[in-house]
Order: C-alpha cells, then structure tokens, then sequence
C-alpha cells in the first residue's frame, strides 16, 4: 500500500505552508515513485501526532512526524521503489541537518507570523485558504503561538505591533485612571515611534538573519545530499517568499552578493524538483466531512479555554498516543487510565453553576434600588372636605405605587 | 482618591456601598424615606452618610413628608468594582502611614563570606562539600562554565546557589573580585569570557557552528531522561528538589513545575505547541535523535588531528559545553544515556571527558 504524507496545504506558490513539509514533499517526490505515496492535505488536528508532516506507513501501520525523523522510518523501511543512495549518516550530514532545523525556523517565525503586518496580510488569509471552515478560527492562531515562542529568544516581539498596541492601551487607560495628565495621542509619537517596527530594527534583523545565512552559505548544498538539499530548499524558499507587505528577510538574501549562490539554488531546485510536476495529491474523507471537521473544531475550541485547555491539551495528546499504540497491537500499560470523562463531567458541572450563579445575580434587583416606594398623594379635590375629604380620598385614590 | 473625583461624585456610590453591605435587610423591609437634614451636606464625612444609610432601613416615624431622595439615586449598579471609590477619610488615615521609617540592618557577618571575596566567584548548583572541594556541578551549564574557567587556570571559587539569586533568572553568574572603588555587580553566563578575557580559541567557523547546534539533541534527551523519566525521579529530587525545600506539598508542586517546564522546553525545540505536556513528546525519536547527534561528535572527534575537537591545541568552549552534558550522563546516567555515551564511536566520547576532567583536575 502507498505511504500518506500529511501536510499542511499549498501557500505563497509552494507546496505547502510549513518548511517541514515543503522538505518531506520535496524529498519523497525526488526518492520515491509517484504510485508509492500520496500527499494528504491537512492540518494537524486531524493527524493523530497533531504535528506536520506525517507519515503514515500501511505496511508497518506507524506514524511519523517530524522531517528528520520521516527521513530516518524511510531509510529504515523504505517503499519498493525508494532510492537515495546519498543517506548515509555522516558528522557533518547530522550536524547540518541539525543546524537548519534550529535556526531557520525562528528567522521564519519572525517574517511570517511574530511580524503582525506580515502575519495579517499574508500568512493568517494563507491559512484560511488551505483550512475547511471553521477551522481557520482555530488552527492559525496555535500555530502563531508556537512559532512566536520559537523566536522568543531572539527578543523581537516588538514586530508584533498588535500585542504592543494592546500593551500602549493599558498602561494609557491605568495612567488615565490614575489621573495624570495625559499627552494626547498624536503628539505623543517620535518620528522613530511611527514607523514600523521593520525598519526601527531593520540592522538588528538583518544580523540575525546573516548570523544564519553565514553558516549556511558554506554548507555544501551540490548534488549528493539529497534530504539536506530539501531542508534547505524549504527554509531559503520561505526566506524568499516576496508576497509580504515587510520583506526585510527576503530583501537580505536578495542584497548580498554571498547569498547570490543561495537565491539561484532555490531557482534552480524549484525548477527541478516542483516545475509542470503534478503531485498526487489525495482527499482526505474522513477528516474533511462535516462530522470530523465539527470535532477537529470541538476540540481546537476546548483547548482555548484558560485553565481547561492546557489540561485538555495534555490528555488528548495521551489518548492519541495511546491509540496509536493499540493500533499496531502494542498495550500502553504505564499510560494514565482516561479519566476525560471524569474531567467533562466536572468541567460541565463548573460551567452549569457558574451559569446558575450568574443568571440569579442579574434577576436580583440592583443593589440599593428601593422595593417599595412612598410617593407624595395627587390631591384629587377632596381636601375642602376636611377629615371625611381625607377619607374619601384614601378611598378613590391609591397612596402607594409600587414598581 | 484622585482628585478629579468629588464628594458630590461619589456619593451614589457610597451609596450603593452601603446598600451591597447591608442590602439584604432592606431588601425586605419596606424604604421609609427622611428628609435630608441640612446638615448633610456635600462636604459631610462618608462615615455619616454610611450610618444614615443604614439607620433609613430602621422604620421612622420622625417621617413627615415623603420625598424622593432614595429614589433619586440612579437604579443601575455600578459597573464594576473599579469604580468604587477609597472613602476619603481613609485614604486621609491611610496616608499618614508608615509613621516612622527605620534605617535598614546591616547584613550578617557571615554575608560578607558569601559575596565578596579577592576571587572571582562562580555561583553554581552544587552542594555544600562539594563547593569547598571545586567537584563538579550537577547541572550541565554550571559545569560547563565551571570546566572553562578550570582549562583556562582562571583563578576562583565556586559557590551554591539556586536561580532566584541570579540576576539573569538562571544560574550560572560570575560575581568579580572584590575592588575597593565600586561595589561588583554579577556578571551574567554569557559575558563571563569577555569579563575575564579567558585565553580561548578564535570564534567558531561556519562548520563549527553546525556542530553547536548538535546540543540541541543532547539537552532534550537529557531533559527528557532527568524530568520525565520515572527512573531518575529520585535523581531529580537530590538535585533540585529536597534542596529548595522539606515541605512535601511544595516539593510536588515544585517537581510538577519543573516537568512541565522541561517538557515545553523539548516540545518548543521541535516547533511543537508547547502546551502539548509528555505525551506530545516521542520518546523514541528523541533517544533516536541524541545517538545520531552523538554519533557525529564521535565522528568529528576521531577527525580532528588532535584530542580536542575541531583539531584544536587547548580545549575551548565547545569541549567545555560538550562535556557539561556527557560528564553528567556518564555519572549519574550510567544505564541509559551513559550507555549511549560509552558505546558510540568505540569510547572515544567517553575518552574524551576522561581527558578534559584530567585537565580539570578532577580525579574522579
């Protein structure tokens, strides 16, 4: 049976969105006959890894996620009509692999999702494109907060204008509570202040990304490698994606002339590998019918509730494990019971009395309003009358109005 | 109380204070409106007011005239409790304090000890003894820069500490000889080689940097094997845990921080949403990982023309960062990574930082 390659959806003219996967293509494409794989596209709720790329083997009925990790099941058990002789494991081979995988991704993560210019003109309508609805509700924003703390230590969240504005906003509003004196906005701004964050850091930027591009530059890219070659097709390709509003990153491999062996070898690899070539890509059913779509969303949804969520998070990632396990026959015995139904249930009586509470706090009345009113009499005539005036009048006229 | 906010201003408030507190009472008797007497004026205490308010729930027969005065305060409640307003007279009390203000102590004698000395001081995870005796840490960054400053005869002494002392959040830190002129201020790890101008080796060439990225591997099984493995749990509780601290409770809250901290750490190396807890995380791939990762040292080290990697004449950083993790997982890991170590490339790894913990001056 054909090997499934789960990735993410084509984007930004590549094959897929994710560098990972763009590499995993790239590379069973190039090693593997046409009718011995097929590429699924998905996202990764609907994996049971719930990471991508994925491989899923029939023939040993075991996923694989990851590049490196895909490459090392393929070396293992490879498909009938695999061949790369390239692969054999050298130091140099495992440290460069190495050095791509934990470099390049945090440069990526700064131009296409930590920049919120970039991430909401581009990158965030890319993955609307490629997700069934309403999964784009759910899935992009994950992805965002895993990639921005992959460039966390980088110290560049100020490209992210939308989390600093949220940021400005407070402090003003604490400030304004507080009773200062405030400067009114638009004299608040130095010229610095008002221009993007892109260009305020621009040297800074571009020195994160040469202290990348050096070492990359004299890796040996020539025929031979063959899954180092995807790698770093994959990364320098993202690096080159131009449909972004802040090109810093693409417009620092395109403005050196060091780099100009790198641009061509993407051109060149593109053409290769990926021109008038039709992939065989394949439909999902399962995971793209209403039903699966609605639990993928359930799910996704479940783990954005604050405190429930990184619980739920962990405790389906223990039962998918377990499932994998159990698939090809194996017992996960020093896996914890499942105790979901447990948690739902408790979780579900939470939220029902939270609600109770709620829905008996706002019938009370408000606080310090008066029950029972005494209004002053309308004089109705009778006052001439005297003490049987008096009478007659608390017999016609009501003294009280209630509300 | 700022100052924008008058006492005309808050009065619907201290209204409705009053009325949260004692509410429930008046909830079921009926209002009985006064009133308002004139001295209740906007300039009256908030004390009084409360006490009006209170005693209007108490039936009153002194009730001439009806009036609208309750029910001209507006019905709806406050927003939230932001907008309650510090009653003025509190904030007046309030502000008179603190009364007195006392000089701070001087620190203990035995401080003095602690943070200065004519060495530089090196303040690690270790024990006691240990410190006194230079051994080395037991955490693989604390014994790289310990190895460093020790290949590099760098004259200091080493002292426990844990990461709330370091300025950085993480140990190690390198406090500087005492000077008489200015007071020291710690030197976090990554400076530490350009404060004491160590003899080191030019910086890493493109290939090594390659090479550097090899750690990576190495610390996530290492991590994994420390914190998420049940067999070295008593390892992890002698290291961190009954040293910070013998409460029981706080120990496992402790060692659940530290589990989720590591795994995160493993899982946002691998691009992996760090929520995903230790069952995103494939046991399988990551010792898979850490024997090719070492497998290439291996490789690298039978390469190089001398001991050291990269065919270098002293040992550097890189050693020194290398061995921080082997030496820990030869000695403390001896089934597992340990194993690893001792079988890839025919011992050479091992050989290695037997050589390096010669240089050291560690017999052990």
């Amino acid at each position: 049976m054909a090997l499934q390659l789960y990735v993410w959806g084509p984007a930004l003219n590549l094959p897929s969105i994710d560098a990972e996967c763009i590499a995993a293509i790239a590379y069973l494409s190039q090693t593997t006959s046409r009718a011995d794989y097929h590429l699924i596209q998905s996202s990764p709720s609907a994996v049971p890894t719930h990471h991508l790329p994925a491989l899923y083997n029939p023939s040993t009925r075991t996923w694989t996620s990851g590049f490196t990790s895909i490459l090392r099941h393929l070396s293992q058990n490879p498909p009938p009509t695999f061949h790369d002789e390239s692969a054999s494991p050298s130091s140099s081979r495992t440290a460069n692999l190495n050095f791509l995988l934990s470099h390049c991704p945090p440069l990526i993560a700064l131009s296409l999702y930590v920049s919120s210019t970039n991430w909401s003109s581009t990158t965030r309508p890319a993955y609307s494109k490629i997700l069934p609805m309403p999964l784009p509700w759910i899935e992009p924003s994950n992805v965002r907060a895993a990639m921005v703390q992959r460039a966390e230590h980088l110290g560049m969240s100020s490209l992210d204008t939308d989390a600093e504005a949220e940021k400005r906003e407070a402090a003003e509003k604490a400030s304004n509570a507080a009773g200062w004196i405030s400067v009114p906005p638009a004299l608040r701004k130095t010229t610095s202040e008002a221009m993007a964050p892109e260009f305020t850091r621009r040297i800074k930027l571009e020195k994160l990304a040469r202290d990348v591009l050096d070492v990359i530059k004299d890796i040996n890219l020539g025929d031979g490698d063959e899954g180092l070659r995807c790698l770093a097709f994959a990364y320098l390709s993202l690096m080159l994606v131009d449909e972004v509003p802040r090109k810093w990153l693409s417009e620092t491999v395109r403005g050196k002339d060091e780099y100009r062996d790198l641009v061509r070898f993407v051109v060149r690899f593109r053409d290769d590998v990926f021109a008038g070539k039709d992939l065989p890509w394949m439909r999902d059913e399962d995971s793209e019918s209403a039903l699966g779509v609605g639990r993928r969303f359930l799910d996704g949804a479940i783990c954005e509730v604050p405190v429930l969520g990184s619980e739920w998070r962990r405790r389906s990632a223990g039962r998918r494990k377990r499932k994998m396990l159990e698939d090809r026959g194996l017992r996960a015995e020093e896996l914890e019971d499942d105790r979901d139904g447990t948690l739902l249930a408790g979780a579900g009586a939470t939220v029902l009395a939270l609600g109770l509470g709620v829905f008996f706090y706002r019938r009370l009345p408000p606080f310090g309003a008066a029950v029972q009113v005494w209004r002053a009499s309308p004089v109705l005539g009778f006052g001439g009358l005297g003490a049987a005036g008096a009478m007659l009048s608390s017999v016609f006229a009501p003294s009280t109005a209630r509300y | 109380m700022s100052p924008r906010t008058g006492p005309s201003n808050s009065f619907p408030n201290c209204h409705h204070l009053s009325h949260r507190l004692f509410g429930m009472s008046q909830t079921i008797t009926k209002t009985h409106d006064v009133s308002i007497p004139d001295f209740f004026s906007a300039k009256t205490s908030y004390f009084i007011r409360i006490t009006f308010a209170t005693i209007q729930s108490i039936p009153n027969n002194k009730t001439t005239r009806t009036a609208m005065t309750t029910t001209a305060t507006p019905s709806k409640p406050p927003a939230s409790w932001a907008l309650l307003q510090i009653p003025k007279p509190i904030q007046t009390l309030f502000n008179k304090f603190p009364l007195v203000t006392y000089p701070s102590n001087d620190l203990p004698l035995r401080t003095q000890l602690l943070n200065s000395s004519s060495l530089p001081t090196l303040y690690i995870f270790t024990t006691e003894p240990d410190a006194l005796a230079n051994l080395p840490s037991f955490n693989p960054t604390c014994l790289k820069w310990q190895t460093l400053l020790r290949l590099t005869r760098t004259p200091h002494r080493v002292l426990p500490s844990t990461n709330h002392a370091s300025p950085t959040g993480s140990l190690p830190f390198l406090l500087p000889a005492d000077s008489t002129s200015s007071p020291s201020k710690p030197i976090p790890a990554s400076r530490i080689t350009n404060h004491l101008s160590l003899a080191l080796p030019p910086p890493p060439t493109a290939r090594e940097e390659t090479f550097l990225s090899l750690l990576t591997p190495i610390r996530n099984a290492f991590l994994y094997s420390l914190y998420l493995l049940p067999s070295y749990e008593e390892l992890l509780n002698q290291f961190y845990i009954y040293p910070s601290t013998s409460s029981s409770l706080v120990q496992k809250t402790l060692r659940y921080q530290l589990r989720s901290a590591a795994a995160a750490s493993i899982l946002q190396s691998k691009n992996l949403h760090p929520d995903g807890g230790k069952e995103q995380i494939d046991e399988k791939e990551i010792f898979e990982e850490v024997r090719e990762a070492l497998e290439a040292l291996a490789g690298e080290l039978l390469q190089s023309r001398t001991e050291w990697f990269f065919g270098r004449e002293r040992p550097g950083e890189f050693d020194a960062g290398v061995f921080g993790y082997l030496w820990l997982m030869l000695v403390y890991m001896g089934g597992g990574l340990g194993q690893v170590v001792r079988e890839v490339g025919g011992g050479v790894l091992e050989r290695f930082c037997r050589r390096i913990a010669e240089e050291c001056g560690w017999d052990l």
